[in-house]
This record gives C-alpha cells, structure tokens and sequence, in this order.
C-alpha cells in the first residue's frame, strides 16, 4: 500500500498546524531550532494520522512529547490527546530481559545435533535482525510479538514514505522560491 | 451430548469462537484490516491475544472458565488427553518427518499442505513431556484464539479426517480442525497460525520496500525463531536436506529483514536532511510559506498556463499576497473549491515526474499535465 493522496492532504494539514504554533517564536534564528521544530511537528503530524491506533504512533508522540508538551498538546487537541500523552506504554523491556537472562540460565544442555546448531545459529540471526527492526522502529520494543512488530513496520513505513513525499515536495517548492 | 452440542455446529456460539471473524480478518489483510480488527465486536478473545500478556490473562481466565466443563475437549492432548501414546502414532503415522531427529517418524502420508508436520511432530515430544497446568492453559488459550484461524488454512482435508477418526468419538468437534491430531496440542497450532500471519505480513512488506525481490529465489518462505522450541520452523514442508533448507530460508530472511531496516533508517534519515533543508531555507519561508499556501486557492492547479510563467509566478507568490498573484498573466479559472492547498499540486507534479522521469520542476510539469478536474478529482 503506497501513500495516498488523502494521507498526504491530512499529513501536511496538521503539519502546518504544528508549524504555525511555532510562527510566534520565529525569532530562533538558530537553524538547528527551526530544523527541530519543523522535524517534530512532522513526526507528530504523522503520528496523528493513525490516531492512535498503532503502537509506533503511541510511542512517537509520546517521544515527542517528551521534547516538547506544548506542541504536542496543541496539535493533538481534540483527538484524545490527554490520553495519549500520559498513556504509558507498556513495560514489557523489562520482562524480556528477566526472561532472557532466567533462559541463559535455565538452558539445559541438549544433544547438539547438526540440525540443532544450525538451528540455533538461524535463530540467533533472526533474532538479532528482529531487535535491530525494534531498535529502529519507535515503540518496537514494546511489542511483543513478531507478528505485531511486522504489522507495526508496514504502516510506520507508509507513513515515513507519506511523510518524505510531502515534506520534499514542500522544500523543492521554497527553494525554487528562494532561488529567484 | 453436552460437547457435541455446543461445538458439534462451529456456528461460533461458544467462547473461543468469538474470535472468528477478527482472525479472518487478521489472516486475509494487511495492516488495514488488522486496524480495523483491533476494535471488533468480539472484543476479548483475540485482541487479548495480540495485545499485552495482561490482558491476556482475562483471556486465559475466559477460556479456562469455558473449557473446564468440556475438560475432554480442551485438553490439548497433553494433561487430560488419555491415549497420548496413540496419539503419538497417530502423529506418526500422518505427519511427515524430514528431520533426522525422529527415526521413528518415517511417515507416509506425505502432506499436501505446505506446511511443516514435521516441525510439528517433534513439538509434540516436548508438548507431551509438559505437565504444568498454566502451560496447558496457555496452550488452550492459544488453540482457542487461533482455531478458527487455524482452520482457514487448513489445506489437507483428507489429513483431517483421517485423523479424526479416532478421535471423533470423543471430540466430535475435531474433524473441522487440521492438524489436531498431528499436533495434539494448541502449541503447534498456535505457533503454525501465528507464523503465517507474520509470513503473510513479510510478503506484504516485500513488497514495500523495494530490492527485496531478488533477495532470495526462495523469497516465499521466512524463518522465525521460535521462543519454545528447539527448531527454528518455516511455512512450508522443505525437499531439500534441512541444513540446506535452514541456511536458504535463513539467509532469505536475515536479507529481507536486512532491508527492512534499511529502508526505514533511510527514510528516517531522509525526513531529518529534508527537515535541515527547510530549516535552512529563509526563514520567513519555511513557517510562511504554508500559510501563503494555504491561502492560496487553487491558481496554481490552471493546466492552461505554461512553465515559465508558473516559475516566474512562483516566488513572488511566495513574497506577495494572493490577490497579487492573480494579477498574473495566467488565465483565471474558474475559482475552484480546494479545500487543500496548492501544496496540492507539487505534490501531483512529483507524483507525474517520476512517472515521467523528470524531475525538473515538479510544479512546472505537474501543473502543465494536470488539468483541474483532474486534480480535482483526485482530491
């Protein structure tokens, strides 16, 4: 499933909202400023577009909200934005590790048959490139399943691609602006 | 008798069925359709499945509750079943072992199904060998969310009923679910459902992102680990030796998640150049120049006037106001309602360039091929 024309319209409309909340304090002339400002009213506004219903939206907004309250409440006024906000996620990092550790413990010594170590070479391979995809996705590591994270992946990765189109199309059409 | 009635139909009337229509949802959609199901009306069953261990205690308890009075049916074969050594030959008889591990699973009855028996054979051992109740429990949990799902698969019907015969008599009930026998618990079930969603999803992201097509000429079955087992299981009943089949299918997997992860870092990595781009940008465009847009209504979507005239328009729309804009040499349209802005229209353009290969000027060559309705249209 590719961007569609309706995600990008709602993307860059809360977009402009976040950028607006921003206008009055226009006067940070400091480039990094603005590029923050203009990173994170992207990634709220694209996290909004979920509304909430996917983990990684849950989890970016509450990054950002972390960075910035104001913004976040501002642009997410009206759409259960004080739920979202002080949700807490889920902490199952910490029993993951617990887990792994009690294995490592517990771990009985089986017959290391040809098929079982490769099997478990396979399976740590896999297992590292699952925790890497977690480490990258936001709020991976709070999913606890493979099935949840792939799902989680597809639509954070639609919404990147939704987010990359407009913001390109936006800065393509203010340099060419700025050029003359 | 009191089984037979309330599962002999499958019409979902009872406590695990509720999770039908989600889990068919779930198995036949992509992430759309996994949304939608996340709010189903039959809210407990199977969103306490995916959703936090939590949850999935009420779930456990849902279940428990349900089962304990068709103790017989439930029972995964593990604690209550009593003839686990027929069962044993029974899944001996009709699974397919391609691993070393089980001499004695010479088995005929090659499967028709793509799946792996065998992985689920050996699961059996270890499957047997449990004896704590929550495992159980869990393993009932797990073959209660995803039977019904676990049905939709199901492609050997005669492995069905072959093995149902023998249980027939006492799970009447049986005879819709594949692979009951073979497995004899949820876990399998479970584990088998669980990876053709993900198999399903990796498919669906394949696609996605791009270069993973030619990752691997066998791209059609993915490796996941298996938290339980010993075995790392794949979809699909391998011909080849299993070192073999193990190292492809891992490779093909490792790859394409390889260039999952890719793909996203660089379009993270992109948003942030773009981002530094804009920032850099004159700042009064950057936080205006939305606004001007916004405003703007619609001059910009005219086919009619050519390029230069829109280059030339352009950065003094972004410095002027809109009513100087349209004193532009353009033609006026008829005002056109957008509700969006003329971001509208960049964004076709870069759609069209890229179909056209030129990236020139997005606003030039989108605008030119566009024609309002179009445009309109499209919105």
């Amino acid at each position: 499933m590719q961007p569609t024309s309706s995600m990008k319209e709602e993307f860059l409309q809360k977009w402009q909202m976040g950028l607006q909340i921003y206008r009055p304090l226009i006067d940070n002339t400091s480039v990094s400023e603005r590029r923050k400002a203009i990173k994170l009213s992207a990634d709220v506004a694209m996290a909004s577009l979920r509304r909430g219903t996917t983990c990684w939206s849950r989890a970016l907004i509450q990054k950002t909200a972390t960075e910035d309250n104001f913004l976040v409440r501002q642009m997410l006024s009206g759409i259960k934005a004080e739920t979202l906000i002080n949700k807490k996620l889920p902490k199952v990092m910490c029993h993951r590790k617990i887990v792994r550790r009690s294995k490592k413990i517990l771990r009985r010594r089986k017959s290391r048959s040809a098929i079982e170590e490769v099997a478990a070479k396979a399976r740590k391979l896999v297992n590292k490139k699952t925790q890497g995809l977690r480490n990258v996705v936001p709020g991976g590591e709070f999913m606890s399943n493979d099935v949840l994270l792939i799902q989680e992946t597809l639509d954070y990765i639609v919404s990147l691609q939704t987010q990359v189109n407009v913001m390109r199309s936006i800065v393509d059409a203010a340099e060419a602006g700025s050029e003359r | 008798m009191d089984l037979s009635g309330r599962f002999g139909a499958r019409s979902g009337n009872g406590v695990p069925f509720r999770e039908v229509t989600g889990l068919e949802s779930l198995h036949l959609g992509g992430g759309d359709e996994f949304r939608q199901m996340v709010l189903p009306e039959n809210g407990g069953g199977f969103t306490a499945l995916l959703e936090l261990p939590p949850t999935r205690a009420v779930e456990l308890l849902h279940s428990s509750s349900s089962s304990s009075s068709q103790a017989t049916l439930h029972s995964v074969g593990t604690l209550t079943f009593p003839s686990n050594p027929i069962l044993m030959e029974r899944a001996a008889r009709f699974s397919v072992i391609a691993t070393e591990q089980n001499p004695n699973g010479n088995i005929s009855g090659e499967t028709t199904t793509s799946s792996v028996p065998s992985n689920e054979h050996i699961k059996t051992e270890p499957a047997e060998t449990e004896t704590s109740d929550q495992a159980a429990v869990e393993k009932q949990n797990n073959r209660c969310g995803k039977r019904k799902d676990f049905d939709k698969k199901v492609k050997s019907s005669t492995k069905k009923k072959s093995k149902s015969s023998e249980e027939n008599e006492k799970l009447p009930y049986v005879h819709v679910r594949a692979r009951r026998g073979q497995a004899t618990d949820s876990h399998s079930l479970a584990e088998r459902a669980r990876r053709e969603k993900i198999n399903a999803r990796m498919k669906l992201l394949q696609e996605l992102v791009p270069g993973c097509d030619k990752i691997h000429p066998k791209r059609d079955r993915f490796w996941w680990k298996d938290e339980d087992q010993s075995v790392l299981w794949g979809p699909s009943n391998c011909k080849l030796s299993l070192e073999e089949s193990f190292d492809l299918q891992i490779q093909g997997t490792a790859l394409v998640l390889d260039e999952i992860i890719n793909h996203v870092q660089s379009l993270q990595r992109q948003v942030e150049m773009l981002s530094m781009r804009l920032a850099s940008v004159n700042p009064r465009i950057d936080f205006n120049l939305d606004t001007i847009l916004a405003s703007e209504n619609g001059s910009l979507m005219d086919g009619s006037f050519n390029g230069t005239t829109m280059q030339l328009a352009w950065p003094h729309q972004v410095m002027e106001t809109e009513q100087s804009y349209h004193h532009r040499q353009l033609q006026q349209p008829p005002p056109q309602q957008w509700p969006f802005d003329g971001l509208n229209q960049p964004v076709w353009g870069r759609e069209e360039n890229q179909d056209h290969g030129n990236d020139h000027n997005s606003l030039m060559v989108g605008s030119a091929s566009l024609h309002p309705n179009q445009v309109k249209m499209e919105l």
